[in-house]
């Protein structure tokens, strides 16, 4: 019988997520020690800044095997302060549906996101690696891992980027036939566009100009990006060769203007141009959207269009859900298929205390 | 024997079932539209294709016919035209990016099949008996040329789609598996070059044979319209490469120059003694 012990995003918050958190160098030590203690046959622990969770095996009766993994846990971390729905228990067939809905990034705070999939198998291949995996967790795993694969291909739950960053970044990708070798410029060293220009450089951007009224926090965030600080009156000057351009400046007006664009535009040949507007009040008269290869976005646009992704993802959850339905009956023993794990009878969900909260959204 | 003794309007018939495919490709594009061209989508590129092995074969079996290449009336230069388009877009389809093209051009196709099938376009004896391999070399590669002129609207459509979209914020946008705008653009202007590269030596061929056999050059509308039609799509060239002119314009140009093309193409070719001695 496949269990799964553990806390969430969900169910706690990230002081008590921090207090259980394993180290990843401490994993196959606490792994050793819940076999010898005979808690469990087979076990996975996965460590997250999100969630930290036991996936065993065990011949235990499963009101049982939770009571002493808890305890376990518990006296793992030296954590005294009573705990009521934090830490969630789940039976199969739940268990191995949660390990599916995990792998599939459908339990994760960015719904559909992939690195939890990255995650999970870095826990997996620690436990076996130590050898504390055996046939059914690793049966488990592998079919989560293709199952995450397949909802990857066959569903829309990991389409679209749902951060503003993000967005920009696909926007780029829409417009220019690639992004390396495209000239960057930030104007206004804000948070926001200091995010937006690490995506940016991350897809393969060529350059990074900085114009900030402050030029030693231009000075600062150009040199980690390995680009160069203007004066912010001189921005204007570098508009020839940029790309993409973010602006977030604290300009009580507009900085950029149909006008004072047109001229720039001549210089530029007529490149497209993608203008990134993430101030308030905006930098850019929306004005110059009208002007031929300008494309200009502000931050309501940009989240307008994370949050559509978003909904279509939400969407998706339904038929991700009926997929890992589907593919976990041979795990479960439903039908006499090759990957049946010997005709478990699912058990329901046990409660070590409180209601015993399912972790998945 | 069967080829000997088959239906002489064997081929019209291939042709009809192409045209056929195209139209059902057409409504499908539709569905694909409305649905955001969002996932790949192979199956519009296999009707193209069996569409494409249709309107092969009966172009196949003119060709046999005339025992040259069929390019003599109106209904054999109008298929031969868009046996241009569809086998250039079946080449650029490969690449999953370009293969949203096909929602694009079948209508395009579908047009010219429709036109082309009007009876009175296929006519033989008032139509050209062309002899010898420069005369059909230079109709080839003028028709051929005008393949490559209609894939180059085809894209530009498909440009103006995406830059109005992008333009306005409109979710599809993104979540269509489109190419990048500035791709469309290269796309459309290397089609365009194609195509004026073949004109160029299109015109080069038919202006030899006329001169060697004597024959007035610009007392024949056709003549005329051709360079007239040589002169916009260099215009066009060079507008895009030396003034640096929007995608934009550029593909609106493009697609106006087709249309133009489309439209007067019957009608020069009518008019023309060169083309109906």
């Amino acid at each position: 019988m496949i269990v799964v012990l553990g806390l969430s995003h969900h169910s706690s918050p990230v002081e008590l997520r921090e207090r259980f958190a394993f180290a990843e160098a401490r994993i196959p030590a606490v792994l050793q020690l819940m076999r010898e203690e005979g808690l469990v046959d087979e076990a996975v622990i996965l460590s997250t800044c999100n969630r930290v969770e036991i996936y065993a095996s065990t011949s235990l009766d499963s009101t049982k095997a939770f009571a002493e993994l808890k305890e376990f846990l518990v006296t793992c971390h030296d954590y005294r302060d009573p705990l009521t729905d934090e830490l969630y228990t789940l039976n199969e067939p739940q268990s191995i549906h949660h390990l599916f809905k995990v792998a599939c990034g459908l339990d994760s705070m960015v719904l559909g996101e992939t690195e939890i999939l990255g995650q999970l198998k870095k826990a997996y291949d620690i436990a076996l690696q130590h050898r504390h995996t055996g046939p059914r967790l690793n049966k488990a795993f592998q079919r989560a891992f293709n199952v995450a694969k397949h909802v990857r291909t066959e569903t829309s739950i990991q389409r679209g980027s749902i951060s503003v960053g993000s967005v920009a970044v696909e926007l780029a990708e829409k417009i220019f036939s690639s992004l390396d070798g495209r000239h960057v410029m930030v104007i206004g060293a804000g948070d926001t566009s200091e995010k937006t220009a690490r995506a940016l450089m991350s897809r393969g951007a060529k350059s990074i100009v900085v114009a900030n009224r402050s030029i030693e926090r231009a000075q600062a965030l150009a040199a980690e990006f390995g680009g160069r600080a203007v004066n912010f009156d001189d921005w204007s000057g570098e508009f020839g060769n940029v790309d993409i351009v973010i602006s977030s400046t604290a300009a009580p007006h507009h900085i950029l203007n149909r006008t004072k664009l047109e001229p720039l535009m001549k210089l530029r040949k007529n490149r497209p141009l993608l203008l990134v507007d993430i101030a308030v009040p905006r930098d850019i008269d929306p004005e110059v959207n009208l002007m031929p290869n300008v494309y200009l976005y502000n931050i309501d646009d940009l989240q307008a269009i994370a949050e559509d992704y978003l909904k279509q993802r939400k969407e998706e959850i339904a038929r991700c859900e009926a997929i890992i339905v589907d593919k976990a009956k041979p795990l479960l023993g439903h039908g006499n298929g090759p990957g049946a794990m010997g005709g478990v009878v699912p058990a329901p969900c046990s409660v070590i205390r409180g209601s015993g909260s399912n972790g998945s959204a | 024997m069967w080829f000997t003794n088959r239906d002489p309007n064997l081929d019209r018939h291939f042709f009809l079932l192409a045209v056929v495919l195209y139209g059902i490709s057409t409504i499908y594009s539709v569905f694909l539209w409305r649905k955001g061209f969002r996932q790949d989508n192979w199956f519009n590129y296999f009707l193209l294709l069996g569409a494409f092995a249709l309107h092969t074969t009966a172009m196949a079996l003119r060709g046999f016919d005339l025992k040259h290449c069929p390019v003599n009336n109106l209904y054999e230069a109008t298929t031969f035209i868009a046996w241009g388009i569809v086998a250039a877009y079946l080449a650029f389809g490969l690449w999953s990016r370009l293969r949203f093209l096909g929602a694009f051009a079948s209508p395009v196709l579908l047009g010219m099949g429709i036109f082309a099938l009007m009876p009175e376009l296929d006519k033989h004896g008032e139509t050209p008996q062309f002899t010898g391999g420069g005369t059909s070399l230079h109709a080839s590669l003028a028709l051929l040329a005008y393949g490559a002129f209609g894939l180059a609207a085809v894209a530009g459509l498909m440009f103006l789609s995406q830059e109005h979209n992008l333009k306005f914020h409109k979710l599809r946008a993104m979540l269509s598996l489109f190419p990048p705008i500035q791709k469309l653009e290269v796309i459309a202007g290397r089609l365009v070059l194609t195509g004026f590269i073949l004109l160029t030596v299109s015109l080069a061929v038919g202006g030899h044979i006329a001169h060697e056999e004597n024959k007035p050059l610009f007392n024949d509308p056709k003549v005329p319209w051709a360079l007239l039609l040589w002169a916009i799509y260099l215009a066009l060239l060079v507008s895009r490469w030396r003034f640096a002119q929007s995608g934009r314009r550029f593909a609106i140009g493009v697609i106006a120059v087709f249309t133009f093309l489309v439209l007067t193409f019957w009608g020069t070719t009518l008019l023309s003694p060169l083309h109906h001695q």
